[in-house]
């Protein structure tokens, strides 16, 4: 089960500036979704977006914590 | 861990033969995860050609290889010209704007459906069942 604030404080620390939410999608606390808006994502692809956000919280992935990760990324502009 | 370099090899060929090739858990006529199930219904919209590989009899080496190919371990991934696209998030939002429709080449559906709902209790990831 991961802290849902925590999730979001790492990934505002890898993206500065960046508008974040993350939901837990069923309730069981690792099923997440992180809404990310992000000045770094202009004129990247999707999948580079998602990285970076993945890469942002892949220790609480490695540790189980989140055991599912669904992404909506666009540009902040 | 390294990636298997005959499993790698095999990946690399089957992206060079597959202009679209999905890595799903479980098969197009029997997904094994919700996940994997919305791509197949994104692709048959599409009416595109594409291959499917089951990851489940080798997840974790192919998780190996995934990484190492576009740095990217979970499943699905839908692959068009030897790219990865994404998993299940993008390949969805890129049917609704068209994108994804112009990245393989064919007319955009007149009518896209809406994604069935999602089905976070897939098999392979329940969280763990408590007794006592």
């Amino acid at each position: 089960m991961a802290d849902l604030v925590e999730i979001e404080r790492l990934i505002a620390e890898a993206l500065p500036g960046a508008e974040v939410e993350v939901l837990d999608e069923t309730g069981s606390g690792d099923h997440l979704r992180a809404i990310v808006r992000a000045p770094q994502f202009e004129g990247r692809s999707r999948i580079d977006q998602h990285r970076m956000v993945r890469a942002a919280v892949q220790s609480r992935m490695d540790d189980g914590s989140i055991h599912a990760l669904s992404i909506s990324a666009e540009p902040l502009r | 861990m390294a990636a298997n370099p005959e499993l790698k090899q095999q990946v690399d060929e089957l992206l060079r033969e597959n202009k679209v090739l999905l890595f799903m858990k479980g098969t197009p006529e029997m997904p094994r995860c919700g996940f994997s199930m919305r791509v197949v219904g994104v692709l048959e919209q599409l009416g595109v050609e594409y291959g499917a590989v089951d990851v489940l009899p080798l997840l974790d080496p192919l998780r190996e290889v995934t990484g190492e190919i576009s740095d990217w371990r979970t499943f699905p991934q839908l692959y068009v010209n030897g790219e990865l696209v994404g998993g299940c998030d993008i390949v969805e939002e890129m049917l609704e704007t068209g994108e994804l429709s112009e990245l393989v080449g064919v007319e955009q559906p007149e009518t896209v459906q809406p994604p069935p709902q999602p089905q976070p209790t897939d098999p392979q990831q329940s969280p763990p069942l408590k007794l006592g």
